[in-house]
């Protein structure tokens, strides 16, 4: 019986779903469109040749080595050469550069003597990658020069130089699962699994949006004759399931097959990994869409937390560096534990078992907003009113009771302190 | 002429009272934006992550590699918080999250070091958080050059090099980094000045077009324009005003609060940026009454609203840079209020360069505000003729 109500709602769901254009532009268009424009924007991953302006007071073979070199980096361009340094910012300030290479005079005559010689980089910090690019591109240079000018300088032979030379130890750099060091692998699942939360909010706030303006005119709410809210929940999770089956498998797969972009994971994974997201997605939207009184106010209510939410999944600033209180506040939205867990899934192939933690509290969520959901339908069927809005009125009257009260306490304060003056001036 | 100024606020004084009819303002213009101006500065308030987690795994087990361990001092930034026994292990915990990157000393590197060939030790860091990879790398790099240059700085100074030539043998060429207005790197000073007027830019779009197209929806749209003597220029900017001075507070706070309590670079005074994130107000409020206007749907125009403000936030460059993005997205980014808001950010603020500099992205944002005039009649036109449709 409760299987045949249950399918009856999810039907129903669907149905309604599938013929609200509203409804249907958060739950297909915008997964669809606004990934792609994301990983379309990130694409070139990094910043090559960043242009940049050169002082170079020392006008020797060696400085004009090291230029030469910088402007064949692919992190570097050098657009002008200028005959001091406020000529150099005056170029940056017209934005037709990010940074100055500074050769000193004493450049040449330095190395000559054998001791250490500086170059000096002034670097735009308005994006950090400026400076990255700046100082990558001039490292490089660098360490080669030196290698050469050590090979030249042992051809003198000392025994002390040739010894140091055998000691120092290389090393070298390797960046695990981001190959490119670049921007898009590394932002872009974050915004995928973000897009999959906030549409799936968006969605059902509006439909929940719409079913109150209905109410509000005395229609019953959907699954209402059914008498039990667990059958109708479940019948709606599984309608929102069926429709994210195909929205994730687009998202998730198929933009970052698209875009060349490292896809490590094992399907077993994915699968048991997404399946708890988006019940944990689900609920929680369920839930949250009790705060909304119609159809178009879920945009004012739900679209800025994207946000903060993305900082809160510690894919940028890292979760060790938190305060605890934000720590505490990211646990309770599935995108943070959807977002670590995918991020390594994705791009560092890791296993179930990696991601236990980020899984374990994803089915905590998924409980946790199901049961919530359930007590507020018990209680909406109930009464008529909706207790989402119900609650905010009523701490917006509190608060407004406390300002009140408060602002008599202080006009009361302030007359008797008046009078207080007045008596001693008086005495 | 006292009537037309009785119109105006009267209009006025109607949407200060639809504002308080509904919790949905003041969480929109007040709430949202006063969280997220306390989430981003709290956030990254260390400004640079200290002590990130790191590991070093040591397969050589040899007084050499037991000497290079010994010297990889700890930095502020970077600590290593274990000793992994094999490479597996190590990838394993960079997985798991537990670290963000590691040292691995491979095997038979004290049996290079004798034979006289180079031993290499390797940087691992997970660039999938590609900030602390960042971070670590730098850390990394430095911890690695000068553990091996202590072991040939010993060496020379031991056969009576002094300092100076030790170090100019074995770094000839040294790169002196100067960032400019940022010398600190600091994160907080990065993201926050753009982050706060987005966040605040995005409500303003969306709240705009919101109020103006339920006026429509709730058919209270003619009784709004009766009062101003059906002019709708002065029905939409009395309507807008009340809303401007509630953004304008909003602006004041992230104001104070990124310059004067957080004390992030501000090198030509408060007035330019009080000046930008004033023109951001009426530049977004602008923009959405185009948007109102150009599209008679509550819903279209708010999506279109909607997409433009959280789009604004990747577009204006501020954290990857426009000069990296396609062509076709280069260009698109002259469309959005909030790139020019950034880029007097960066001359005003963070660069001090003259005002003249960037007298051209005030310009662009006056531009947006009085956008609307192009299209605001067909406002008018629906607001005499409009049903609402679901």
């Amino acid at each position: 019986m409760w299987v045949k109500n249950l399918l009856d709602v999810c039907g129903k769901e669907l149905k309604r779903t599938l013929s609200d254009v509203g409804v249907l532009v958060f739950f297909i268009i915008v997964p669809l469109l606004y990934p792609l424009l994301y990983a379309y924007l990130y694409s070139r991953e990094v910043v090559h040749e960043v242009p940049v302006v050169v002082v170079d007071e020392c006008r020797s073979t060696t400085s004009r080595e090291f230029l030469r070199k910088s402007d064949a980096t692919p992190d570097l361009k050098i657009v002008s050469y200028c005959s001091d340094m406020e000529e150099a910012r005056n170029l940056m300030r017209r934005h037709k550069a990010y940074g100055v290479i500074h050769i000193p005079a004493e450049f040449e005559r330095t190395l000559s003597e054998g001791r250490q010689a500086t170059v000096n980089l002034y670097c735009d910090m308005s994006g950090l990658l400026y400076y990255k690019a700046m100082l990558s591109g001039c490292t490089i240079v660098s360490l080669d020069m030196n290698r050469d000018i050590q090979m030249q300088r042992l051809s003198g032979l000392s025994d002390w130089e040739k010894d140091a030379m055998t000691m120092p130890i290389e090393n070298e750099y390797i960046t695990m699962f981001n190959p490119t060091n670049g921007f898009q692998a590394f932002l872009i699942p974050a915004v995928l699994i973000l897009v999959l939360q906030q549409t799936l909010v968006l969605g059902v706030a509006m439909l929940a949006g719409t079913e109150n303006e209905r109410r509000r005119s005395g229609a019953l709410i959907l699954g209402e004759e059914y008498g039990n809210p667990m059958v109708v929940l479940a019948g709606k999770g599984l309608a929102y399931l069926l429709v994210y089956g195909f929205t994730a498998t687009y998202v998730l797969c198929f933009v970052p097959w698209l875009f060349h972009m490292p896809q490590l994971w094992q399907l077993p994974t994915l699968v048991a990994f997404i399946i708890p997201f988006l019940l944990a997605s689900i609920f929680f939207a369920i839930c949250i869409s009790f705060f909304v009184r119609d159809r178009e106010s879920c945009f004012l209510l739900f679209v800025f937390v994207s946000v903060p939410l993305i900082f809160m999944s510690g894919i940028s600033w890292p979760t060790s560096n938190m305060p605890a209180f934000w720590k505490v506040l990211a646990q309770l939205f599935p995108s943070t534990h959807g977002v670590n867990g995918f991020a390594r899934i994705n791009t560092a192939g890791a296993l179930l078992q990696d991601v236990r933690i980020e899984s374990i509290s994803l089915w905590i969520l998924t409980g946790v907003y199901f049961m919530l959901s359930l007590f507020i339908y018990e209680r909406m069927y109930r009464s008529d009113k909706m207790p989402g809005v119900e609650f905010v009125m009523a701490m917006r009257t509190r608060v407004r009771r406390d300002i009140r009260v408060a602002a008599r306490d202080i006009k009361e304060a302030g007359q008797e302190l008046k009078e207080k003056l007045e008596q001693r001036k008086k005495n | 002429m006292s009537g037309t100024k009785q119109g105006f606020w009267a209009i006025a004084g109607r949407e200060i009272v639809r504002m308080q009819s509904r919790p949905l303002y003041g969480l929109s213009m007040i709430f949202a934006p006063l969280f997220c101006f306390v989430f981003f500065t709290t956030l990254m308030r260390e400004g640079l992550p200290e002590s990130l987690p790191a590991g070093v795994v040591d397969e050589d087990n040899t007084s050499v590699s037991r000497s290079i361990l010994r010297n990889l001092d700890s930095y502020q930034q970077t600590e290593i918080i274990r000793q992994y026994s094999n490479f597996a292990e190590a990838r394993e915990a960079l997985q798991k999250n537990e670290i963000y990157g590691f040292f691995y000393i491979p095997k038979g590197t004290q049996e290079k070091a004798s034979s006289q060939e180079q031993p290499k030790i390797s940087i691992y860091t997970n660039s999938a958080y590609l900030i602390p990879s960042s971070l670590l790398y730098r850390d990394m790099k430095t911890m690695a050059t000068m553990a091996s240059a202590a072991v040939g700085r010993e060496v020379l100074l031991a056969k009576g090099a002094n300092m100076d030539q030790a170090m100019g043998f074995l770094q000839p060429i040294k790169m002196d980094m100067r960032p400019l207005g940022n010398p600190w790197l600091n994160y907080n000073v990065y993201l926050s000045n753009t982050m706060l007027p987005a966040v605040l830019a995005l409500m303003i779009l969306m709240v705009t077009c919101f109020s103006i197209h339920t006026e429509l929806k709730d058919g209270s749209a003619r009784e709004w324009l009766s009062l101003s003597g059906d002019n709708i220029l002065k029905a939409v900017s009395a309507k807008l005003f009340p809303q401007t001075m509630v953004f304008s507070l909003m602006a004041l706070i992230y104001l104070v609060l990124l310059y004067g309590w957080m004390g992030f670079p501000l090198h030509n005074g408060f007035w330019p940026m009080f000046a930008a994130a004033e023109l951001l107000i009426l530049a977004s409020q602008g923009f959405a009454v185009f948007i109102a206007s150009a599209i008679p749907s509550l819903r279209w125009s708010l999506s279109l609203c909607t997409l433009w403000g959280v789009l604004s936030i990747p577009i204006s460059g501020f954290s990857f840079p426009v000069m990296g993005m396609p062509a076709a997205l280069q260009a698109l980014s002259y469309l959005f209020p909030l790139r020019y808001y950034f880029l007097i950010y960066v001359d005003q603020a963070l660069n001090g360069v003259p005002l003249v500099y960037s007298a051209w992205f005030y310009v662009a944002m006056i531009a947006f505000t009085i956008l609307p005039l192009v299209d605001i009649s067909l406002l008018r036109k629906a607001a005499h003729e409009y049903t609402y449709l679901p």
